[in-house]
């Protein structure tokens, strides 16, 4: 009995799989329906899943708030979110998936650069749009004309850091650089120094870390013993609030400035008092004082359970790029036509700032100076700025 | 000088959490003969356990040790009774691959439930400084070392003094025999099995109070870094699991201070594989269990 | 059990090895075709590429009774190698193929000298440094292999002036490599040197009693699982175009090592049966949105629980850990050496 048991759960299971993994790709129809549906790529598993959580939320929240208002020229828009754990391998096969079925307009995704440049050549083959609210390795979006990424080139941000932030406003001479050793903190750290040898501003010293890291006491205690009296951090919220503890658990009293946290109520949360005097560079900011942003954040938090990092906030405008692209093709709306019109939109505006694409496919921001003062980020405006 | 000095003591109270986490984890092999992958989630739940007592009741350190030992231990009552209790006459990778399927449903569900974001843990002491002999150290730091002698002196009386503790040693020595002698093998492998768990769930919220953040997450690397220190030691014994501890954690410092911090993790390795060239049962002498 | 079925199926298949070799061949051959859905191709791909890479670990765990968890380390540096020949030198596939090959095995050889002392999970923890040694090197040596930024635009393979590219004709490189290992690994157990490894398995000490040199033997070992490990990884690299050292994590070391343990070990089928498994489970269970990975991680203990020495896992040796087969061996030891 049991034997025939055991033989007949196997081949259940067996045709379960199979018949699971042929269904799924079929369950598409034809390119005319009366919604738009994109892609969403996020890690809602594995070690990004913090990130892949915040993506699912925002993006469904601008979702939500298009629908709610009638959607685009009256057609509803459907978010399908496909997990890709971080993993190259299973973001290039979900890739595919999309390719074969008409009903996705576009992608949003994906957040690690290493997944989306593995998915830029089947999509750009396919001829349908990647926008990556997040990829920032600087080769992602020239891989070819389908990739968008909107995180902002570091070729912006590291050089404003540099000479506004840390040489006209701070008033900073000797500087310790701490970055995270990732694409993203290798290309601002790069820019940052070329701009740091331009200005003549004096670093003395410079550390990278791992992504994952935990432990920052002995390399703040190395920093230190080089004599900085300004640290540049370039990392992400996590990391900034983790090194901000870790000094004051040192004693140590030095300013600290950060790029690319931006102003995230995260580093509050987590630092508390120790991040106090924080100054940071931000394309944009949430702050109380600006009530639209401030009520994204409240409704954010509410939905995820969490205050928002600056990666929610750029994925949230993926949502409404997609719309006013979509809202500017006359005639059928077509997988080129999105990014035909993507590549030239002008004059968006969204929650992080206005977009402008260039010809390779990212944009470059305008960055302003913020500070946080108990425990509340406030705009700072008095250092001479040229466009 | 002093800068050597620091990054020293800085290595020392890394590595005493370390310490803390070789003990529980040679315990673990020690009792139950098997090696572990699960230890990272225990120190993760050990961790999320003290952030909610202190959350939802008091910030009060002897809580937080309590219901992290409390909470780390029952979770070892589970990885017993899914991963080991049917294996112990089966080869030793398939309890590795339960332990490895194991560690992958708690965090995963850790994520689901706790939420994925990085929290901030509420800090049950107040951050002061001590100056000794020119070098500044921090009271969390001494808390750490303090917390980690206390504990490892209680474990090592209830060990040789009490019948537990015998009872404990002689099934790590030889099962049969214990068996025969009239002792609960079963029961005791479990119990033991979740002491080492306790432990670790301790040392969880040391290093969340350290680092003053938690995140489900966290307990990849720990487990790792727990494992390298008790092979370092030897794999089953325990006061030379906490000198491996100590020794990873000195390593890793001393390499960042000395070198670079990109290599911080290959530093442990490298250290680990010389050491094992060069006394291929780790450090002690003993070889107990079954590794 | 299921045993049963497996055996009756060997029954047969040795009755009509040849037809139903050529009837397989035919059928693998024309799977794209049959297929032409690329994201099914993808997946396919996927699992004839684990099945080799666990097929290689399967060599060094199942047939030689080493351990080592750490083989996502081979596979970076087959990739690595290809992709820095490839890019950087402007290499064509085929060669750089072989050399990724060759200078994985050499890396294997280095990795097996402080190995042979040591056993068990001490032999375990010194591969799975090995493993993030590697990553952390590859993540941190940026001249040579881009550090952080990877390596991107690896190009696609030639074959007589077809660019192979794309999941419906990669699908034949992964197949070409998937049975020229079985082919070739097949003909290697047969022979002295494969027949070694499995007596050093079963009981080192009896076979080292033998006359087999056991040092040598565990150190080809890990050298030729390592040349395979390799030679996926150099297949792995122009399939996706990019690499980056987060792509070879423990994690995915750990992922191989189950592929391995699921589908049995020790046995040429197994592995290639541990990654099927694996991967349609991670695909087809995507509705399950965040609790996917949860539901993989059950499947995985659930599995263990039920068939322990993997799914067509072999009972006559001693990898197999069914209580059943300990005591059909205990008694079959006992009858022969008498009891005590």
């Amino acid at each position: 009995m049991r034997k025939y048991l055991s033989i007949i759960m196997t081949v259940v299971l067996l045709t379960a799989l199979l018949a699971g993994c042929s269904n799924a790709p079929d369950s598409g129809g034809s390119g005319d329906s009366d919604v738009y549906k994109f892609a969403v790529f996020a890690p809602i598993t594995g070690n990004y899943a913090e990130y892949g959580k915040g993506f699912e939320v925002a993006t469904q929240m601008a979702a939500d708030e298009i629908n709610a208002e009638g959607g685009i020229d009256g057609k509803e828009i459907v978010l399908e979110v496909f997990d890709t754990k971080g993993d190259p391998k299973e973001s290039a096969d979900i890739s595919r998936r999309v390719t074969e079925n008409d009903e996705y307009l576009a992608v949003i995704g994906d957040f690690s650069s290493s997944n989306a440049m593995a998915n830029a050549p089947i999509l750009g083959e396919a001829g349908i749009v990647q926008l990556s609210p997040t990829a920032s390795h600087t080769d992602y979006a020239g891989m070819n004309e389908y990739m968008f990424s909107i995180m902002g080139r570091q070729d912006g941000e590291a050089p404003f850091f540099s000479t506004y932030l840390l040489q006209k406003y701070a008033g900073a001479e000797d500087v310790g650089v701490i970055y995270i050793n990732n694409d993203w903190g290798k290309s601002a750290y790069d820019n940052f120094m070329l701009q740091t040898e331009k200005d003549g501003l004096n670093v003395v010293s410079e550390e990278n870390y791992v992504e994952g890291e935990k432990d920052f006491t002995s390399l703040l205690t190395k920093v230190r013993d080089s004599n900085p009296d300004t640290l540049a951090l370039i990392m992400h919220a996590n990391d900034v609030a983790l090194i901000a503890n870790q000094v004051n658990q040192l004693g140590w009293d030095v300013n600290l400035t950060a790029l690319g946290p931006g102003t995230s109520m995260q580093i509050i949360e987590l630092a508390g008092e120790n991040v106090e005097r924080l100054l940071l560079s931000t394309p944009f900011f949430i702050t109380e004082e600006n009530e639209e942003a401030w009520a994204w954040s409240e409704e954010f938090k509410s939905r995820a359970g969490f205050e928002p990092t600056v990666h929610p906030a750029v994925a949230y405008d993926t949502v409404y790029l997609l719309k006013a692209a979509i809202e500017n093709i006359e005639g059928d709306v077509t997988r080129d036509a999105v990014r035909e019109e993507l590549q030239n939109l002008d004059g968006f505006v969204g929650l992080t700032g206005p977009i402008k694409f260039n010809e390779s496919g990212d944009i470059t921001r305008k960055y302003l100076i913020m500070e946080i003062e108990d425990g509340k980020f406030i705009q700072k405006t008095e250092f001479d700025y040229v466009d | 000088m002093d800068y050597y000095l620091m990054q020293l003591v800085n290595g020392l109270s890394q590595g005493a959490i370390y310490a803390l986490m070789a003990i529980g984890y040679a315990t673990i092999v020690g009792v139950v003969g098997m090696v572990t992958f699960t230890h990272g989630e225990v120190i993760m739940i050990g961790a999320y356990a003290a952030f909610y007592a202190f959350s939802f009741f008091a910030e009060n350190l002897f809580l937080g040790i309590i219901t992290s030992f409390a909470a780390s231990w029952l979770l070892g009552i589970v990885i017993y009774k899914v991963c080991y209790e049917r294996f112990f006459d089966s080869p030793r990778h398939i309890p590795l691959i339960c332990t490895i399927g194991f560690s992958m449903l708690i965090k995963n569900l850790a994520q689901i439930v706790f939420g994925p974001n990085m929290k901030a843990m509420p800090q049950p002491i107040d951050l002061g400084f001590i100056n000794v002999l020119g070098v500044r150290i921090n009271t969390i730091q001494i808390l750490i070392i303090v917390i980690v002698i206390s504990l490892s002196t209680i474990l090592y009386i209830v060990n040789s003094k009490t019948r537990w503790g015998i009872q404990l040693r002689a099934v790590s020595q030889d099962k049969k025999a214990s068996a025969l002698m009239g002792i609960n093998v079963q029961r005791t492998t479990m119990i033991g099995n979740c002491i080492g768990c306790g432990l670790g769930g301790v040392a969880g919220m040391l290093l969340a109070i350290y680092y003053q953040s938690i995140l489900p997450t966290m307990g990849g690397v720990l487990g790792l870094k727990s494992f390298i220190s008790s092979v370092l030691g030897g794999l089953t014994n325990i006061p030379a699991a906490a000198l491996g501890g100590i020794l990873i954690g000195v390593t890793e410092n001393l390499g960042t201070a000395f070198l670079s911090n990109s290599y911080r993790d290959v530093f442990a390795f490298v250290f680990l594989v010389l050491v094992l060239i060069i006394k291929p049962e780790g450090i002690s002498k003993k070889v107990g269990g079954r590794p | 059990m299921i045993s049963n079925t497996f055996e009756n199926v060997k029954k047969i298949y040795k009755k009509h090895a040849k037809i139903i070799n050529i009837v397989l061949i035919i059928l693998l051959l024309i799977i794209p075709r049959l297929m032409p859905n690329s994201y099914l191709m993808g997946i396919v791909c996927r699992i004839l590429m684990y099945a080799t890479l666990a097929g290689s670990l399967n060599i060094i765990n199942g047939y030689s009774g080493q351990f080592n968890i750490g083989h996502a380390g081979f596979f970076l540096i087959g990739a690595y190698t290809e992709a820095i020949l490839a890019t950087t030198y402007g290499w064509s596939f085929w060669p750089a193929m072989i050399i990724a090959g060759i200078v994985t095995s050499i890396v294997g050889f280095l990795v097996s000298l402080p190995t042979l002392r040591l056993r068990g999970i001490y032999l375990a923890i010194v591969t799975l440094g090995f493993s993030e040694i590697i990553r952390i090197i590859a993540l941190n040596w940026t001249d040579v292999t881009g550090g952080p930024m990877g390596i991107k635009g690896i190009p696609s393979p030639e074959l007589f002036g077809f660019r192979i590219s794309g999941p419906v004709d990669y699908y034949y490189i992964f197949l070409i490599v998937g049975i020229l290992f079985l082919f070739i690994t097949n003909r290697i157990l047969k022979s002295r040197v494969g027949r070694s490894w499995i007596s050093i398995r079963e009981d080192e000490l009896a076979a080292k009693s033998l006359g087999v040199e056991a040092n040598r033997a565990k150190s080809a070992n890990f050298m030729y699982g390592a040349f395979w490990a390799g030679i996926v990884g150099a297949t792995y690299a122009p399939y996706y175009k990019f690499i980056a050292s987060d792509m070879f994590t423990l994690d995915e070391g750990f992922n191989i090592l189950a592929m391995v343990i699921i589908g049995g070990q020790g046995t040429l089928i197994g592995p290639f049966v541990g990654a099927s498994i694996a991967t349609l489970i991670s695909e087809v269970f995507r509705f399950a949105s965040q609790y996917r990975m949860v539901i993989y991680a059950i499947l995985i203990i659930v599995m263990m629980w039920w068939r322990p020495q993997g799914l067509v896992g072999a009972y006559d040796s001693i990898l197999a850990g069914d209580d059943k087969s300990l005591k059909k061996r205990k008694k079959s030891i006992t009858q022969k050496v008498g009891d005590n």
